[in-house]
């Protein structure tokens, strides 16, 4: 009975600590979104979708960055310093948590956001998920 | 309590502009220092004594989406070889015409080079500073209008940009500074990516005028005073070549990075002429190579000035002119010869989410006049 429950509880762990991100957007949006799409969205190269970021406080944060963007966040802060300080760009909004980028993309038709898979709701749809 | 239901929706109503018009307020800053090796070396506005004002500077830059797809941009900077004294380095409305096409107008950055348009934001490249043998050209802003389109052609991110406009200022001839102006300037960058790979090409062209005749030329000469001796032994001629009364000035440039994350190569080529005057054909480039450890990204880069001064305009002149005359024409246009070698070795440490610490050494051989300086600056760049 222990064995199971400390069975359970490491595979939870696990489960958390390599929770995959998924990249949402508003149910009634039929556009599809790939990884290179996705790049483009979030370094300033495509405005199909309205975005939003996760503030840099937030852990998911740095792993999309890397993993969904495929540069570290100081990397991507500096493109985005490029765009901001050239008039050529706005960086997408940052929610303070992945409870407000669900909130927003569920009720905003362009939105596109990304969570953990693990507290994605029938309010979004995922249309792409990084491992 | 109805009186205070009331106030209290009009405050929320006379609010209710300042919440939704979106500003959004960001900002940069540098603040660096640096020293010479030798007591006889200047480098850059630097001479043996630590300074702490030379390069710093800081930036506040406001932007208003007044919707409608128009939004107005200010960017305040005091720089700190200018006492920190604020100016509107930039302001500019811009109009988005589509998602991938804008249009901005009022004081913009000329891009002429590849970090023109951010050089000031140091954050945003890994060395201490641009590529200063390259960058050296001064006329850093214009006023005109600039269209800016971003499109996918096939594999390749191409990213457009024309400028129209006209720069009034200073500029800097033979230490000197003098009044420069540039009519008509016309201009078109044009830069392809693709994957690591991202090019980029850029042609200005622009009615030059520099007002260099307060400009001495030693010994109670000014440069003035010796074109109107030159005029008054009917030397139009020769007064016409030299003088920068508008000439067409032209700039050509190429730049290319490869960027695969891990290393970062870059080098820009650039040709600068302006005819019919004594500034010499300006032919610089410079190649860098980075690696990034982590938040630790080394660099090593070379630069090349080569301004070939322009003997042909008085070598003509060479048994006709009387040498008190000869001398100085020769003295002004060979003062335009230079021919430069810089090593550059440095680092970025990204210590900070917001924040970069560098270190850069610099030395620069002068071919022209045998002299090297060398020079050690550090600081940190960041964006708020």
């Amino acid at each position: 009975m222990f064995k199971k429950m400390l069975f359970g509880l490491l595979l939870a762990c696990s489960f958390s600590a390599a929770a995959n991100i998924v990249v949402i957007v508003n149910p009634s949006n039929t556009s599809s979104v790939n990884a290179e799409e996705l790049v483009r969205i979030y370094t300033g190269r495509s405005n199909a979708f309205s975005a939003v970021n996760l503030a840099e406080s937030v852990p998911l944060r740095a792993q999309f960055d890397e993993k969904g963007v495929g540069r570290t966040s100081a990397q991507l802060k500096a493109h985005w310093s490029k765009l901001v300080f050239t008039g050529k760009g706005t960086p997408p909004a940052e929610l303070a948590s992945e409870e407000a980028v669900l909130e927003f993309v569920a009720n905003n038709p362009q939105g596109i956001g990304y969570i953990s898979a693990d507290k994605v709701t029938s309010a979004v749809k995922v249309v792409h998920t990084i491992n | 309590m109805k009186k205070t239901v009331l106030s209290l929706a009009l405050m929320g109503c006379l609010a209710a502009p300042a919440v939704f018009a979106n500003v959004a307020i960001n900002g940069f800053a540098s603040i660096k220092g640096g020293m010479t090796t030798g007591s006889d070396e200047f480098l850059y506005g630097y001479d043996d004594s630590f300074d702490l004002k030379n390069e710093s500077l800081f930036a506040l830059q406001v932007k208003s989406d007044l919707g409608e797809k128009l939004s107005v941009t200010g960017q305040l900077m005091g720089r700190g070889n200018k006492d920190f004294d604020v100016g509107f380095e930039w302001a500019f409305i811009t109009y988005e015409l589509s998602d991938n096409m804008r249009v901005n107008a009022g004081r913009l950055r000329t891009p002429f080079y590849k970090y023109s348009d951010f050089k000031d934001v140091a954050y945003a490249y890994d060395w201490l500073r641009v590529p200063q043998g390259v960058y050296g050209l001064g006329f850093d802003n214009i006023e005109g209008v600039s269209f800016y389109r971003t499109a996918q052609l096939g594999a390749f991110e191409s990213t457009l940009q024309a400028v129209a406009g006209s720069y009034d200022g200073k500029a800097i001839v033979s230490g000197l500074e003098v009044d420069a102006e540039i009519k008509n300037i016309l201009g078109v960058t044009w830069e392809l990516a693709k994957g690591n790979l991202s090019g980029r090409v850029a042609y200005l062209t622009g009615k030059v005028t520099i007002d260099a005749e307060s400009a001495s030329l030693g010994q109670n000469v000014t440069i003035g005073g010796l074109f109107n001796t030159l005029n008054g032994f009917g030397l139009n001629n020769l007064v016409s070549a030299i003088d920068i009364q508008e000439e067409k000035g032209t700039f050509l440039g190429f730049g290319l990075t490869y960027d695969n994350s891990d290393w970062v190569a870059v080098t820009e080529i650039t040709r600068v002429k302006v005819d019919n005057s004594f500034i010499a054909e300006q032919n610089n480039y410079y190649v860098s190579l980075g690696k990034r450890f982590n938040s630790f990204t080394p660099y090593v880069s070379y630069e090349v000035e080569d301004n070939d001064s322009r003997d042909d305009i008085f070598l003509p002149f060479q048994t006709v002119l009387p040498p008190q005359l000869f001398v100085p024409v020769q003295g002004l246009v060979r003062s335009q010869e230079r021919s430069t070698k810089t090593w550059n070795l440095g680092a970025r440490y990204d210590f900070h989410p917001s924040a970069a610490f560098k270190v850069q050494y610099s030395s620069e051989k002068n071919d022209t006049t045998g002299d090297r300086a060398g020079l050690i600056a550090l600081g940190v760049d960041l964006v708020f």
